[in-house]
């Protein structure tokens, strides 16, 4: 029972994606119930494993190439995975059955549930994965099914764009990823974890190489993960549908990164400068994407710039040392971003897909429910002291205090910014009055997507609880989490930057129905992206026109046409040989007769 | 529980008892002839797993001093019962063809043995594949060659056809000279006839080698033939071409097979000379290399699809030859070169009757062999499209076909044996081969048709055609069962070293 | 080199005639191209002149394919006559020993012959008249 729960968790969604897909297209309510059926078998299953807390493994040989290359298709069930695998499969039954709402009308649901199971599949085979390989194929079958998720109206030009953009940073990432993980293997001959901590020896006597390896992996976390400087994908891969962004670019995809990093957080640790560089580019992700935050406009980018500072916060903590933390935050911000993102959605369904914040307002009145959700999200958000958010984001806050002041200081400031753009959102979409026509027409939505909000809320509130939070993690995990010596000056100073943060905001945006502040460059996001333009644009131009010619006079003149018109030439003058007649036929054979005679006895 | 011999003969006794019932009776259709031969073959093939084993050590003047039927020949002749099968089946949807390309009175009148000879050549191929002894080997040889030569030329109201019989039986009786002018020379030199019993002779014979290399090229001559390395390969293309639809790829898959086990089996004897097998390696790779470019650089300019497989498969048996001429060296941690020639052997098999069924199937309603025919096959049957864009990638050597699994071994066998100029010569042929395999996918999904309608597929086809993709990509990405079947036991080769 | 190696082992008398040999068809070809000026030829000169008659047909009579057929047959059934004389010699003394099972490898042999006779008058392979 044991070894064959991780397999039934892992293939029920697969099962549900290729009949789907295969087959099921065609109907509606078929795809609907098979791919709820398979995410909640993979739920139950989970609930199932939290029946013990012993450490699974189950494995089958895939490739055996010799002493060389033995891969298998392992799964691990440790206290990491069985966190991530509530996280995943939790969350992704609530998206599940909000969808069949919020999709009801699209044309493509059929596909958008086989896409969605497919998602679970490869998200699931990174958490369960025992070894980098297979891990590797599944980051890269989730990338894949992210294009599809946010490429669902590929009818949209944007949207289509928005896909490829993300497709190709992560690519990017992805090759680091690769690159790190040739790079392990190479050193201790082996790619699955246990493996890897056995030879670590071979590779921390090299410590270069170990630094050099440490920062390929993390390129893969800084694609997924959207850090600084390949973040730009995020804010725009909210042109997918709502609940895709609550739970692939909230909750869980994004998470993998982190995940991934506190998996193999025992080949960073003896590099000190790899953990410097991680923590460095958390924090100025933290900062940068929660200053961009501060001047969006659309509701759903505020989420993705905040979901963007978020990461930077629990990258930063894996920086820090604070594998336990980072995975805490990583656990609790699932929630409370997921309910934000389906919030968000269910506002934008009942305004018929309005998505400006200064196009709302007033809307405490008619959405209530969704309202008194979305507040208790965003207080979780914002570190308000008994939420889950303060809890986590206390625990690396301590574990940054003990080792550097700049990453303390900027996760601080993260944390201002935070309660400043989060309570902008809520007063300005909320309160007041509503700026339109439109917003007048609010209503809260049909229960199965109001449902999943009231849990994710009450999730919200008891996550960060020892009681709760600590039976998941389970006695031994959840011990790290709070490994750093306990600084009351710490949770102050918390407290504190929220109370000004949320103050601020509140008396400069109450009542307003135009933003007073107006900063360009943190609303261009820096320029960062039509830095990126410029400079590919240039480099392109550049490289075009040499390029060009290169490819005209050299490769299609000199090579390709060189090298296809001797092949060519050898295919025709080979032809020849041909010729249809029987006598020289033999005469062929029998000159290759001699030809061999000549070449061994002579 | 029987002897594994019998399996041969309730093969040859199916293949009496149809010839005379299709002589006796009246009907005209001759369909249930194949039909009830497809049927009795897979219950031979059921049979195949009962049968009780060779005595390890046989006693002199039995018969297993001829036959052996060790695990790796039972594979091979369980292979040969699954590729007969698959043959008739494509038979079956060739009638009309042939039909119209016999004159007779009656219609359909002297289509009847097309249906039964090619059990003929599959009891010649289970016998070779357990022969142990060189005459044996050779009659087993004969039978198959010989039923292919009236096959290649059945349909006698075909000029191609005509033309291609009679250059096969020419060129092949020219072969098959050599090949026993070479056994006579081996027997002259060691007084056996037996692999095993001339291995030892060979080894401890005294005097010049120029004797036992003059018997190496005989054979070698007489094999190279049927394998189609170059430079006998002068026959493939007219032959391939003239020839009925099904045989040709019953030739592709059956000679070639039957050529390269003979010549696994020929080869180790020889190799345990010492002094002489650097030079057998040398010819064999210079025969490989020649049979590399010469396959896969003459497809280029081709425009018939037929013709195009038939270069396709000289070019195959270059990747075969390039494993084979890397028999010096221990096995890799990949398995010896009698693995990997049986894997490609396998794969090739798969891709080969998958390309040749369609052929089959969609000449019919295109009337025509030429790539230009094809043109939006994928509109006309999205299915047969389908099942020809798997074939021709795994011949093309596409990732996760069981064609680029056969081709990596064979670069692994090459890297290991350090051919470097082979492999040289195999990537770039290789490359060769993507565009002419890939240049018929393009005009099935990017042209447009020259008559849209639909093509229907039978049920029976249906089923073989979904069995062989599947194939392909099960033994793409999970080969261990392929190869394990080869390696059970030390093949021949792996034992010699 | 060549010719004392030739020389020394008494081969000289050969060579001697191989090029005699060809020296006469060399010069007989020469001489005839230039007395007979072969090159000039006319309708008239390439008429049958006293030295035949004018053929009215091909070289070859035409055969009915059945004398093809039925020559075959005959090879076939008389290969088993040659195959059976040296089965009866060699295995004349053997004959009391491994009696059993030398008759029946030549009954098999004969059997599958006799089939093939059965199959070919069903045929009509042997039926002068269709």
């Amino acid at each position: 029972m044991e070894t064959s729960l991780p397999w039934i968790i892992l293939l029920s969604p697969l099962a549900s994606a290729v009949l789907i897909l295969l087959f099921a297209h065609r109907s509606k309510p078929l795809s609907v119930l098979l791919s709820l059926t398979a995410v909640f078998a993979a739920f139950g299953s989970t609930l199932l494993l939290f029946s013990s807390h012993s450490v699974v493994q189950t494995s089958a040989t895939w490739i055996d190439l010799g002493p060389a290359l033995h891969l298998t298709i392992g799964l691990k069930i440790d206290a990491l995975t069985r966190v991530m695998l509530l996280v995943v499969t939790g969350i992704g039954a609530l998206v599940h059955v909000y969808s069949t709402v919020y999709m009801a009308e699209d044309d493509g649901k059929a596909r958008f549930f086989g896409s969605l199971s497919l998602f679970m599949f490869s998200m699931l085979g990174i958490v369960l994965a025992d070894n980098l390989a297979m891990m590797f194929i599944f980051w890269e079958l989730v990338g894949v099914s992210s294009f599809l998720l946010i490429g669902h109206w590929f009818t949209k030009p944007s949207a289509a764009k928005a896909a490829n953009k993300a497709f190709l940073a992560n690519r990017v990432g992805d090759f680091g990823f690769m690159s790190g993980i040739l790079l392990v293997w190479a050193a201790t001959g082996s790619v699955e974890f246990a493996g890897i901590q056995e030879n670590l020896a071979k590779l921390t006597v090299n410590p270069s190489l170990l630094t050099l390896a440490g920062l390929c992996l993390f390129c893969g976390a800084v694609g997924k993960s959207a850090q600084v400087p390949l973040h730009v994908w995020l804010p725009d891969a909210m042109e997918g549908p709502t609940p895709v962004s609550a739970l692939i670019h909230a909750a869980t995809m994004v998470a993998a990164g982190v995940y991934m990093l506190a998996r193999i957080f025992f080949i960073l640790e003896p590099s000190p400068v790899a953990l410097g560089v991680i923590a460095a580019v958390g924090a100025v992700t933290a900062v940068l994407a929660a200053l961009m935050a501060t001047q969006q406009d659309d509701i759903k980018r505020i989420l993705a710039y905040s979901t963007l500072s978020q990461l930077g916060l629990m990258v930063a903590g894996i920086g820090v040392g604070a594998w336990g933390a980072s995975m805490f935050h990583l656990f609790t911000h699932a929630f409370f971003k997921a309910l934000l993102f389906l919030g968000s959605g269910a506002v934008i369904h009942a305004l018929h897909h309005e998505q400006n914040i200064w196009k709302m307002g007033g809307l405490r009145r008619t959405m209530p429910k969704t309202f008194i959700t979305f507040v208790i999200g965003t207080l979780a958000l914002t570190g308000t002291p008994g939420l889950a958010g303060f809890f986590s984001k206390d625990a690396i806050l301590l574990a940054a205090w003990h080792k550097s002041a700049f990453i303390f200081g900027a996760a601080l400031f993260t944390s201002l910014l935070t309660a400043y753009y989060m309570t902008r959102l809520v007063v300005v979409a909320f309160f007041g009055e509503a700026w339109t026509p439109n917003a007048k027409h609010g209503h809260d939505c049909p229960p199965a997507m109001t449902v999943p909000l009231m849990i994710l809320a009450v999730l919200s509130v008891i996550s960060g609880y020892k009681f709760f939070a600590g039976s998941i993690f389970g006695e031994e995990l959840f011990h790290s989490v709070h490994a750093a010596e306990h600084v009351s000056l710490v949770p102050i100073l918390a407290v504190s930057v929220f109370s000004i943060g949320t103050a601020g905001a509140w008396f400069l945006y109450n009542g307003r129905s135009k933003d007073p502040v107006k900063i360009p460059l943190f609303r261009n996001k820096f320029y960062i992206d039509e830095l990126y333009a410029s400079l590919i644009a240039g480099t392109q131009d550049l490289l075009a026109s040499f390029s060009s010619w290169f490819d005209h006079f050299i490769l299609d003149g000199v090579i390709v046409r060189g090298i296809s018109g001797l092949t060519w030439g050898v295919g025709y003058t080979l032809r020849l040989l041909q010729f249809s007649n029987l006598q020289g036929y033999a005469f062929l054979f029998g000159t290759g007769v001699v030809i061999l005679f000549y070449m061994l006895i002579k | 529980m029987f002897p594994p011999i019998t399996l041969e003969i309730l093969v040859l006794a199916l293949g009496f008892i149809l010839l005379l019932a299709e002589s006796f009776s009246q009907s005209t259709s001759k369909r249930s002839l194949a039909k009830s031969a497809v049927f009795c073959l897979a219950w031979i093939f059921a049979l195949s797993f009962f049968v009780t084993s060779a005595p390890a050590n046989p006693e002199p003047g039995s018969f297993w001093n001829f036959y052996s039927a060790d695990p790796v020949s039972m594979v091979f002749k369980r292979i040969a019962l699954l590729t007969t099968m698959a043959v008739l089946v494509m038979a079956l949807e060739y009638e009309k063809v042939l039909a119209k390309n016999i004159p007779s009175a009656r219609e359909g009148a002297g289509t009847g043995e097309f249906f039964i000879l090619p059990l003929f050549t599959c009891s010649g191929l289970m016998l070779l594949a357990s022969a142990v002894d060189l005459v044996m080997a050779f009659a087993a040889l004969e039978l198959v060659t010989i039923s292919f030569y009236v096959m290649v030329a059945y349909m006698r109201g075909s000029h191609a056809s005509l033309e291609a019989g009679v250059k096969y039986l020419i060129l092949g009786a020219l072969s098959t000279g050599f090949f026993v002018y070479g056994i006579t020379w081996i027997f002259g030199l060691t007084g056996e006839t037996h692999f095993t019993k001339i291995a030892l002779k060979l080894a401890s014979l005294q005097g010049s080698d120029t004797a036992i290399l003059f018997a190496l090229v005989l054979v070698l001559v007489g094999l190279g033939f049927k394998v189609a390395a170059v430079p006998f390969q002068s026959w493939v293309p007219d032959v391939y071409q003239g020839a009925p639809t099904p045989v040709t790829a019953f030739l592709s898959v059956g000679s070639k097979a039957a050529g390269f086990l003979l010549l696994l089996r020929v080869l180790e004897p020889f190799l345990g000379v010492a002094s002489i097998a650097h030079k057998i390696l040398l010819v064999l790779s210079v025969l490989a290399g020649a049979t590399l470019i010469f396959g896969n650089l003459a497809a280029l300019p081709q425009n018939n699809l037929k013709r195009l497989l038939a270069y396709s498969s000289v070019g195959h048996a270059g990747y075969l030859l390039m494993a084979v001429a890397c028999v010096g060296v221990a096995p890799s941690a990949l398995g010896s070169v009698g693995a990997t020639v049986g894997f490609y052997l396998f794969a090739y098999l798969l891709m080969t009757l998958l390309s040749f069924l369609v052929l089959t199937i969609a000449t019919q309603h295109t009337k025509g062999e030429e790539i230009q025919h094809f043109n939006g096959l994928s509109k006309r049957s999205p299915f047969l499209a389908f099942a020809l864009l798997v074939a021709m990638s795994s011949l093309a050597g596409v990732p996760l076909t069981a064609g680029f699994y056969g081709k990596f071994l064979v670069f692994a066998q090459a890297v290991n044996a350090s051919q470097w100029t082979l492999i040289a010569l195999g990537t770039v042929t290789v490359g060769a081969g993507f565009y002419f395999y890939l240049r018929v996918v393009a005009a099935m999904y990017w042209a447009e048709p020259a008559d849209a309608s639909p093509i229907q597929v039978s049920g029976l086809s249906k089923m073989i055609i979904v069995l062989l993709v599947a194939g392909i990509f099960v033994f793409g990405v999970n080969p261990k069962p392929v190869l394990s079947a080869f390696q059970t036991q030390q093949t021949p080769l792996a034992s010699a070293h | 080199m060549f010719l004392l190696c030739f020389m020394k082992s008494d081969y000289l008398p050969i060579l001697l005639q191989v090029l005699v040999a060809i020296g006469f068809a060399c010069s007989a070809l020469l001489v005839s191209l230039l007395l007979g000026k072969a090159t000039r030829r006319n309708a008239t000169k390439d008429t049958a002149y006293e030295c035949g008659m004018i053929a009215d047909e091909g070289p070859q009579p035409r055969f009915s394919v059945k004398f093809y057929l039925v020559a075959m047959l005959f090879i076939l059934f008389d290969l088993e006559i040659v195959f059976m004389y040296p089965w009866a010699v060699i295995y004349k003394d053997a004959i009391l020993e491994y009696g059993a099972s030398i008759f029946w490898s030549m009954f098999s042999f004969v059997g599958i012959l006799t089939l093939g006779y059965v199959y070919a008058v069903k045929k009509g392979a042997l039926d002068w008249k269709s």
